[in-house]
């Protein structure tokens, strides 16, 4: 009786130190500790080791407050990689935009707390209420701009009208939330008219190619033609240099052989012209003649070697 | 196991348990997170909002549990007529909160008899306000200026008169959310916010707006590629000319410097020569002689020719200087 009596009482005083013990609890450095004493709130704690009284008394809780949280949508990383393998998910990501026009538009929403008791007791189920309160903004932001802002020139205008749009919806609904940021991340034209798209890029290459090559050419051409010009104005002005050089030697030759000329005029001419026969004449064939008559010159056979061929070819 | 509890023993056991039971049945707790409405056969006596802890009637009283939170509820989406006869599929939710849990006992019960309200009341009131205006108001917020990238301004305003809202999706909404609300009070029910999520065109509308969007790129495409063979063109325009002017000029500085120079050559043979002309004229015959008589040319040369003056002394000498070769 006495030892199952102090059994009984060694059970209990257990139970009761396990219920004691159970009050002990640890806020992270990224956490706070919010504590309800009867389901009402009654104070937070910052990191370390505290005590509370335990249940039913009181009750902790601790959201990572410090913790920035992230959220996909569109897609989901299913394995961060390298190389990185996301699932897409076409019914978050598809959006029409103000020009009617659809883009597949991937953004993730970097979020924290900002005021745990609010995060805690204001909304329930609180990743679906951001989620939707992401899309809802999103979609509100690219329905009032066009296309091509939400694929190439509007990003940053977008995200930041986006983030936010978001901001007030959450605050809103008091959520305790702060979005810390919005990003998008690929944003490019639905399936079926990405090839589209993909043309116009190639084609805006395919443009700045043919400029590129024009300037090119034009930037070769224009220097060797310059080069050329140049040196048809350098080899014009050798041709005067050298005519008017070559002119005044012969002037001065021709003035040289005149004064001589001068000094005997007869003889020099004589011997001019002898001269210049005993050149040519030995490499020409002659005909001497004592009187030449115009009629006798008409029986010469002045084309000899030409007549005798032809009057071969007609034997 | 090797003693059995006695009598006593057993009776204060029952006592505890009873106590105990009592005691959970007499305390109760209001969470941060719920409000309650205490009923006693049924019967609402109170409602509790304030979270703490409270003592009812064991047994008799009931402490019934309702969330003070803000609640989610999400419509399947659902296909609206706009006022120019457009199909769009939107898909909303709707926070709510219970705001008065008496009301809200009596006349829904629970989560999922709001829900059906909500579904009726919420939908009601998207069908009516998207109908009363164009679809671009439902897709719109504001009549912000579309900027684009690709489409030149003068382009762009051929392309479409982009139409202008009358009032957009931001008001849309808010005003299905003042009619929900005022609706959904009958059921202790503010509803504080409706939402659009997602808004798609039909299928077919759909495939007509990528159609569009397809063309709208090739367009775009064949703009470039036109412009970029334009721009080559002028460009080697521009260099044929620019090398016609290059060439030219430098031709004609060229002849320029050439007649400057033959002019200069001409005036320097010409006052040699001026000195004596017979001379000249002389000295040029040889010359040419010694350059135009090629080799095996046949000449005919009279015995009295100057060259022969020796050969036929008895030539008579007046023919001597008639004839050169």
């Amino acid at each position: 009786m006495v030892s199952a009596k102090k059994i009984a009482l060694g059970v209990v005083l257990f139970i009761i130190a396990i219920w004691l013990y159970s009050g002990v609890y640890i806020v992270h450095p990224n956490e706070e500790g919010v504590i309800r004493r009867w389901g009402r709130y009654y104070t937070s704690k910052g990191p370390g080791i505290h005590y509370h009284i335990p249940w039913p008394v009181e009750r902790v809780d601790k959201p990572p407050i410090a913790k920035i949280q992230k959220m996909e949508i569109g897609f989901r990383t299913i394995r961060a990689g390298p190389p990185a393998l996301y699932q897409p998910h076409e019914e978050e990501a598809l959006m029409l935009t103000g020009d009617i026009n659809i883009v597949d538009l991937w953004f993730i929403v970097h979020y924290r707390i900002k005021d745990a008791k609010a995060y805690l007791f204001n909304v329930r189920n609180i990743k679906k209420i951001i989620k939707d309160a992401a899309e809802a903004a999103m979609r509100q932001i690219i329905g009032d701009r066009g296309v091509d802002e939400a694929l190439t020139i509007g990003k940053e205008e977008i995200q930041e009208a986006a983030q936010k749009r978001l901001q007030e919806i959450l605050d809103l609904y008091e959520s305790g939330i702060h979005v810390v940021t919005v990003k998008l991340q690929d944003v490019h034209a639905p399936g079926e008219v990405k090839e589209a798209f993909e043309g116009v890029a190639s084609a805006r290459e395919a443009r700045e190619r043919l400029i590129n090559e024009a300037l090119g050419k034009y930037n070769t051409e224009i220097p060797r033609a310059r080069g050329e010009a140049e040196r048809t104005i350098r080899e014009a002005e050798a041709y005067a240099v050298q005519r008017v050089k070559h002119s005044q030697g012969e002037a001065k030759r021709f003035l040289d052989r005149l004064r001589a000329y001068r000094k005997a005029k007869t003889i020099t001419k004589d011997r001019l012209y002898l001269e210049t026969m005993r050149e040519i004449l030995p490499d020409i064939e002659k005909v001497i003649m004592a009187e030449p008559r115009e009629g006798i010159l008409k029986f010469l056979n002045l084309r000899g070697k030409g007549l005798e061929g032809s009057l071969r070819g007609g034997e | 196991m090797t003693t059995r509890p006695s009598g006593a023993a057993i009776t204060e056991i029952i006592i505890v348990i009873l106590g105990l039971l009592t005691l959970n049945s007499a305390l109760f707790t209001v969470n941060e997170t719920n409000q309650v409405v205490v009923t006693q056969l049924g019967k609402p006596i109170e409602v509790l909002k304030k979270p703490g802890l409270y003592i009812k009637i064991p047994f008799i009283q009931t402490a019934n549990k309702f969330e003070d939170r803000l609640l989610e509820y999400e419509a399947a989406p659902r296909r609206c007529v706009t006022k120019d006869k457009k199909y769009i599929f939107l898909n909303n939710y709707a926070r709510w909160r219970i705001v008065d849990p008496l009301l809200f006992m009596k006349t829904v019960r629970n989560e999922s008899g709001a829900h059906s309200r909500l579904d009726d009341v919420v939908y009601a009131a998207i069908r009516e306000e998207v109908g009363k205006y164009n679809l671009i108001d439902t897709v719109r917020s504001s009549d912000r200026k579309i900027l684009s990238a690709e489409i030149t301004p003068e382009e762009e305003e051929i392309k479409r008169e982009i139409e202008k809202i009358e009032v957009g999706r931001e008001k849309i909404m808010k005003v299905v959310t003042e009619k929900s609300d005022q609706m959904m009070r009958q059921y202790g029910i503010k509803v504080i916010d409706v939402r659009i999520k997602r808004a798609d065109l039909p299928k077919a509308n759909t495939e007509a707006v990528f159609g569009r969007m397809k063309a709208e790129r090739n367009r775009i495409s064949n703009r470039y590629l036109s412009e970029g063979e334009g721009e080559k063109a002028k460009i080697l325009g521009e260099m044929d000319k620019e090398l016609a002017q290059i060439r030219s000029e430098a031709y004609r500085k060229a002849q320029e410097i050439k007649g400057k120079a033959d002019a200069e050559a001409t005036k320097i043979y010409a006052q040699a020569y001026e000195q004596d002309p017979d001379f000249f004229n002389f000295l040029k015959t040889l010359e040419t002689y010694r350059e135009t008589l090629p080799k095996k040319t046949l000449i005919v040369v009279p015995l009295d020719s100057k060259f022969f003056k020796y050969l036929a002394p008895e030539a008579p000498p007046e023919k001597a200087s008639s004839k050169k070769p």
